[in-house]
């Protein structure tokens, strides 16, 4: 292509083809985002729901607590209920990950014993980070209460045991994301007694 | 190429003779992420199969009317424009997948089989053409996804489609990112030999 002088007449023509792209594509993008917005709104709100009654399946109503703020996120705990009596705490926390911040939810009885955690999003390295999502892991906090929510890389039943190959994201769920949401829900607890 | 092809030929042409990841070897870094599992590398394959037909259709009609001397940024606003639609619908409608490679269609605006492309075929050839051309293109991505993918997950987490087929302990180095750059290799080389093989016909067309 043979490079030619700019004129005048070149540059409208240049203008006009960047305005009538820009009004064009913002248009399509107005209406596709009209039409999938919604979707995705009640997606999440469905999937944070279904998450958290997921976390203490016999409580019939879980109310949020409070807020907190873990790596500049927005992150809630609730406490759950059933007529009226107090089961038990969820927290949901995030850790600082490999390649993300991993989104994770805690459930906890009364005594603060964890008796659940459930990965609710990352992006993680595919096949290997995502390891995290696996149930021999995640089953490992069960039963743990805060002294003992800490990674050790050995074979171990009283501490959390890392994943091999997959330090940094064990690392990022336990003394990160767990270890600080626990401690978290359990300072502000005593500070209202 | 020579604009006289049939629309046949376009098509073919992006699935063997210029196979984005077998023949051209771009676009890798994204298909060596995905390709983890089948079935991400399945949808990311569709993914960027829907992003190039409608790139091809867009430059293609805007052709005559998009300047020489600013056509690569247009080509870059049509290309994310796409992207960003196949994005916005796929986390609305397919919200599983979308947590697992949400990331990597956002970087398919990087793609480079998508700006080559517009360049080479797009902007020089008409709509039809250019709609086969990205059909082509497309399949050929989706099929060399989907061939790496079905080899990586087989080896790498002994399993097909999510579905256990090999007990033994499998070969973690399969799906880390240098068994992709491994996969991609072989594959590449498999290829080239069939072609030498086999295929003289289709080389020389």
């Amino acid at each position: 292509m043979k490079v030619k002088e700019m004129t005048v007449k070149d540059f409208i023509k240049i203008m006009i083809n960047l305005v009538v792209i820009y009004i064009a594509g913002g248009a399509i993008l107005v209406v596709v985002y009209a039409k999938t917005s919604p979707v995705i709104f009640v997606g999440d709100k469905e999937e944070k729901e279904a998450a958290l009654k997921k976390m203490i399946p016999e409580a019939d109503k879980v109310e949020e607590l409070g807020t907190w703020e873990p790596h500049h996120k927005h992150a809630g705990y609730y406490i759950a209920r059933k007529g009226g009596e107090d089961m038990g705490y969820i927290v949901e926390t995030y850790g600082k990950g490999y390649s993300s911040y991993i989104h994770i939810l805690v459930a906890l009885d009364k005594n603060l014993i964890v008796q659940k955690i459930d990965i609710l999003a990352h992006a993680e390295t595919p096949g290997l980070g995502d390891e995290i999502e696996r149930d021999s892991f995640k089953n490992q906090f069960v039963g743990k209460t805060l002294e003992h929510i800490k990674l050790v890389k050995v074979e171990t039943e009283e501490d959390i045991q890392a994943i091999t190959g997959v330090t940094i994201s064990s690392r990022a769920v336990t003394d990160d994301a767990v270890r600080n949401g626990v401690k978290m829900l359990k300072e502000r607890l005593e500070v209202k007694g | 190429m020579k604009p006289t092809h049939s629309n046949w030929q376009i098509f073919k042409n992006g699935i063997f003779t210029e196979n984005i990841i077998f023949r051209m070897a771009i676009s890798l870094c994204p298909s060596i992420a995905v390709t983890t599992k089948l079935k991400n590398g399945l949808l990311m394959g569709i993914a960027v199969w829907f992003v190039h037909v409608m790139v091809g259709l867009t430059v293609s009609t805007l052709r005559k009317f998009i300047h020489p001397r600013i056509r690569i940024p247009i080509f870059m606003l049509i290309i994310s424009l796409w992207v960003t639609v196949i994005n916005l619908v796929m986390a609305a409608f397919a919200r599983d997948v979308y947590k697992e490679i949400g990331l990597y269609l956002q970087l398919i605006v990087a793609f480079a089989s998508l700006l080559a492309r517009s360049e080479v075929f797009a902007s020089k050839n008409k709509v039809t053409h250019s709609f086969m051309d990205g059909m082509g293109m497309g399949i050929g991505f989706t099929i060399a996804l989907v061939i790496i993918s079905f080899f990586r997950e087989l080896i790498g987490k002994g399993s097909i489609w999510g579905w256990e087929v090999v007990t033994t302990k499998p070969l973690l180095i399969s799906i880390l990112p240098a068994g992709g750059f491994f996969a991609v290799g072989l594959l590449m080389a498999l290829f080239n030999w069939m072609d030498v093989r086999f295929g003289k016909a289709e080389t020389h067309h």
